[in-house]
């Protein structure tokens, strides 16, 4: 089993704890991603399993093994760093053996295996140069082909892509997708980008001050965000989250001030909670706008348009609350009255107190 | 409790190590650095000639003796006049001057630096007989050219003051150039932005130097600053000893100089040593004083 | 842009007179060490040889073992530098790279080393010499000069730019020190320990404070101590010879610095001092 389980880790600096209280298991063979806002603890939790950080409390378990005390060369796992740490004064076959070299692997296997990563890397004619006269690109591979010649159990990348321009991140995504379905190691991701959380990953970690916000598909962290806070940094523009009133005695909810008719599944399910304060929660691209009457709709004011290029941000200001929402259109003079209707299949409903969303009713997708 | 114990025991491991790749270090610096400042703290309560089997306990009477000497004042004047001197040739000089060469000059940067660093890799010794002979004050090229425009040279160095200032311009020579580069790297690290931005706004040169380059490149003033007065004064025993050996009558001794002449000349070790210790003390002052005063407009990165 | 240039002109030429006053006593010793005597003093302004001579150098040569000094010079700046390089660069590493208790008071404690005045230590230093039976020994001048605080600094200042996850890299793969100092961080550093090496071969190619103090015989000196045996002064008599001994003393220091000028003023303009 490859696995990797913390069970209550916690990690502090002094007085500063950084990550708090985490239960995590990480499934053999799995790409998981920690995802969150810079300073959240995900670079900390995954330099933890590498063994760069002691464990302050609490166990951390690699293939059924507790491996707190265990030195980091004896975890058996390959990283990948954001700057690569290529060592500037070896060439890249240097630097892609090094390692291995250290370690007495026989030669042959050595050549076998770095033969393999330089194919699939298209490091190939490149093997004596310096890492001051590769590419970005180029680096990045070869740090991770350092990586992929270990073949080791665990495969680590901190922000591996972080530092190329936007074409080749999309391409370096698919190339570490390809290359891990080849080794199928466990496979730990630390980025802050959504996108590439979402294209990479089967299973996405979110975490925010420390704290493990959500953990389970990007398909489900998109569309069934678990608190507040994974609805509003999953998604861009982020969703709108505004208060939600709901009336006990008439199982009617309003939104800024105005009814909306929820469905019948959602109404009984939201009676069903017994939460008192509600926030409702709709993603801009679930919003249809127009200027007349809709039936659903909430009457609101145009701040601003956005220009986002394929569509448009609409700033509406629906009596005090900032909601955004996307349109195929521009012509949305600031000032002017808009009607604003949700599309009530896709809502979500929070707790205002805990920040949890209640769930769905089950009849709902 | 598993993870503290852990961090301990790698902790330990990598301690033997540091101390290991330590040791060599500390025993030449135990052996030639701490023993030496204890025993010369020791040596100052004792009257003692080196050779002595014997070494007699005198409490204070070195340090009354030393007080009590009126070369001891006329030395720490002297002192005092060279840390002037120094100050201003070598330190305030090259602070300008290397502000001077990042901000104002943009061609010969690098020959500037070049030959600016060069009498700092020649020995003060031979510093001290050239200019023994370019400034001879009767056939020496200065003297001549002087002689030129009928302004007489004077014979430096029989004169009290002239012959501190001639072996502190002797000093300078080979100090100039490394303080003049120490400074410069710190003044082009200022970020650029902070100075164009400045420059945008057409604030004059002198304020640019006394309101940014300054504080910002402080640190590294105070280092300079310092090592003028306690190296300097270290450096001008060279021209002291092999040009006038603190004469004419401890005119040119500084105190290095005269704890140097107590102890091989004399033979009063207890006296150089009491000597070394109150320099040390005045140096720590000023240090002090320095740290209440300068400091407190430097910024420091980091 | 026009008006910038104008007013840079002034300080170039202040930076050229400088510039001036500090080469001029170097050719003007290297023009007088060809120079025959009399020639000399008839004209100190004229300091072009024209009746080339090397008598002065002859003269020197004569008078004292050269070879035996210049060697003596040699081998205190080769010694001394080479484990000067070593023990500042294995302290270094143990600042940099490792962790241990009271590493911050060591490290300020070898700093403010530099800050002593040699008169604190030169009677107890001169007494260990001489219980050691090395006084008037080359090695009695090399033996305090093996470890230094300032190597320790330019070293660390040099290995704290290597970024750590070099180091981390290493260490995922179960590499221990010996082998991350002498694979990563001895290369990495090469240069900042050539242009040290460099800069104390030439401090201790000039040292005069401390090897006069120990050395006495002639032929124990360094090329510095026969230098000041020509100095007096009212000049002395011996000018020329002078000249050509101090050519002599600065002709390796100058070679060095005019070969790895880069190097050199690099170490100090790359290094800050925070």
């Amino acid at each position: 089993m490859k696995e990797i389980r913390f069970e209550n880790v916690c990690k502090s600096y002094g007085k500063t704890e950084v990550v708090k209280n985490l239960n995590l298991t990480i499934k053999e063979g799995e790409r998981l991603i920690l995802l969150g806002p810079s300073g959240c603890g995900k670079s900390t939790t995954l330099r933890m399993i590498a063994g760069l950080e002691d464990i302050t409390s609490g166990s951390l378990y690699m293939g059924d093994k507790r491996v707190n005390e265990l030195p980091s060369g004896k975890r058996n796992v390959g990283m990948v760093f954001q700057n690569y740490a290529l060592y500037p004064h070896m060439n890249v076959i240097q630097n892609i053996t090094y390692g291995l070299k250290v370690q007495k692997f026989p030669k042959d296997e050595i050549n076998l295996r770095t033969d393999a990563a330089l194919g699939m890397l298209q490091l190939k004619g490149y093997e004596n140069r310096l890492p001051k006269d590769l590419s970005g690109g180029q680096r990045q591979r070869v740090a991770l082909a350092r990586a992929v010649v270990k073949q080791s159990d665990y495969f680590l990348l901190d922000e591996p892509l972080s530092n190329l321009d936007a074409q080749l991140r999309v391409s370096a995504r698919k190339e570490l997708v390809k290359i891990h379905e080849l080794y199928k190691q466990t496979f730990v991701y630390v980025t802050h980008d959504q996108v590439e959380a979402m294209t990479v990953g089967d299973r996405i970690a979110l975490m925010y001050q420390g704290h493990l916000q959500m953990v389970d598909t990007p398909e489900n962290v998109y569309n069934r965000p678990a608190n507040i806070f994974t609805a509003k940094f999953i998604g861009s523009p982020p969703m709108n989250v505004i208060d939600m009133a709901f009336d006990n005695s008439n199982d009617s909810a309003y939104l800024a001030g105005q009814e909306i008719p929820l469905q019948e599944e959602w109404r009984n399910y939201i009676r069903q909670t017994g939460v008192k304060e509600l926030a409702f929660g709709i993603r801009p691209e679930h919003i249809t706008l127009s200027k007349t009457q809709l039936k659903n709709g909430l009457k609101g004011f145009v701040k601003y348009v956005e220009n986002h290029g394929s569509s448009y941000g609409v700033y509406i200001d629906l009596e005090g609350n900032e909601i955004i929402a996307m349109s195929e259109s521009n012509k949305w003079p600031p000032k002017e009255a808009i009607y604003v209707e949700p599309r009530l299949d896709k809502m979500h409903v929070f707790d205002k107190q805990t920040t949890n969303s209640i769930g769905y009713p089950t009849s709902i997708r | 409790m598993h993870a503290v114990k852990a961090t301990n025991k790698r902790m330990s491991k990598e301690q033997w190590l540091a101390y290991g790749l330590l040791i060599p270090t500390l025993l030449i610096f135990a052996l030639f650095m701490f023993w030496p400042f204890v025993y010369t703290i020791y040596l100052s309560f004792f009257d003692w000639n080196m050779v002595k089997p014997t070494k007699e306990f005198v409490g204070f009477q070195n340090y009354i003796d030393v007080l009590s000497d009126p070369n001891t004042y006329k030395v720490f004047g002297n002192t005092f006049l060279y840390i002037v001197l120094l100050l201003i040739i070598n330190c305030s000089i090259p602070y300008v001057f290397a502000f001077i060469l990042d901000l104002v000059l943009k061609r010969y940067k690098n020959f500037y630096k070049g030959a600016m660093f060069l009498p700092s890799v020649i020995s003060l010794v031979v510093g001290s007989i050239l200019f023994t002979w370019i400034l001879n004050p009767v056939s020496g090229p200065v003297a001549i050219i002087l002689d030129w425009f009928g302004v007489e040279m004077p014979i430096w160095s029989k004169m009290d003051g002239w012959v501190i200032v001639v072996l502190s311009l002797i000093t300078s020579w080979k100090v100039f150039g490394y303080n003049f580069i120490v400074l410069y790297a710190s003044i082009n690290g200022i970020s650029r932005e902070i100075i164009e931005a400045a420059k945008l706004d057409r604030v004059p040169l002198w304020k640019i130097f006394f309101h940014i380059v300054l504080p910002m490149s402080g640190a590294t003033g105070i280092y300079v600053l310092i090592i003028t007065i306690v190296q300097g004064l270290q450096y001008v025993f060279t021209p002291i000893k092999v040009i006038t050996q603190g004469g004419p009558n401890y005119a040119s001794a500084n105190a290095i100089y005269h704890a140097y002449h107590e102890a091989f000349v004399l033979y009063r070790t207890g006296h150089s040593a009491a000597l070394s210790i109150l320099t040390m003390a005045i140096f720590i002052t000023l240090l002090i004083l320095e740290f209440k005063f300068v400091e407190r407009g430097v910024h420091y990165e980091n | 842009m026009k008006t910038s240039r104008f007013k840079s002109i002034p300080w170039h030429i202040v930076f050229m007179v400088t510039i001036v006053i500090l080469i001029f006593p170097i050719i003007f010793a290297i023009g007088m060490s060809f120079k025959p005597l009399e020639d000399a003093y008839n004209n100190t302004i004229n300091f072009l040889p024209i009746h080339p001579t090397l008598e002065n150098y002859l003269t020197f040569f004569d008078s004292m073992d050269v070879l035996k000094i210049t060697s003596n010079t040699f081998i205190i700046a080769s010694v001394v530098t080479f484990f000067k390089v070593i023990t500042s660069f294995l302290a270094a590493y143990a600042f940099v790279f490792l962790e241990f208790k009271g590493k911050n008071t060591l490290y300020f404690l070898l700093i403010s080393m530099i800050f002593i005045p040699f008169s604190i230590t030169m009677i107890p230093n001169y007494l260990v010499i001489s219980d050691l039976g090395l006084s008037d020994s080359i090695w009695g001048v090399i033996l305090p000069q093996l470890a230094d605080a300032v190597g320790i600094f330019l070293l660390r200042q040099s290995m704290k730019t290597i970024p750590t996850s070099l180091i981390e890299v290493a260490r995922l793969d179960n590499l221990g020190h010996a082998r991350i100092m002498k694979d990563i961080v001895l290369p990495l550093v090469k240069p900042a320990i050539t242009s040290t090496g460099i800069w104390f071969f030439i401090l201790s190619w000039n040292e005069y404070v401390w090897p006069v103090l120990i050395l006495k015989t002639v032929d124990n000196y360094t090329l510095p101590l026969a230098l000041q045996m020509y100095i007096s002064s009212e000049g002395g008599t011996n000018f020329t010879v002078a000249m050509a001994v101090a050519v002599i003393t600065m002709i390796i220091p100058l070679t060095l610095y005019l070969m790895f000028q880069k190097y050199i003023i690099g170490t100090f303009t790359s290094s800050g001092i925070k």
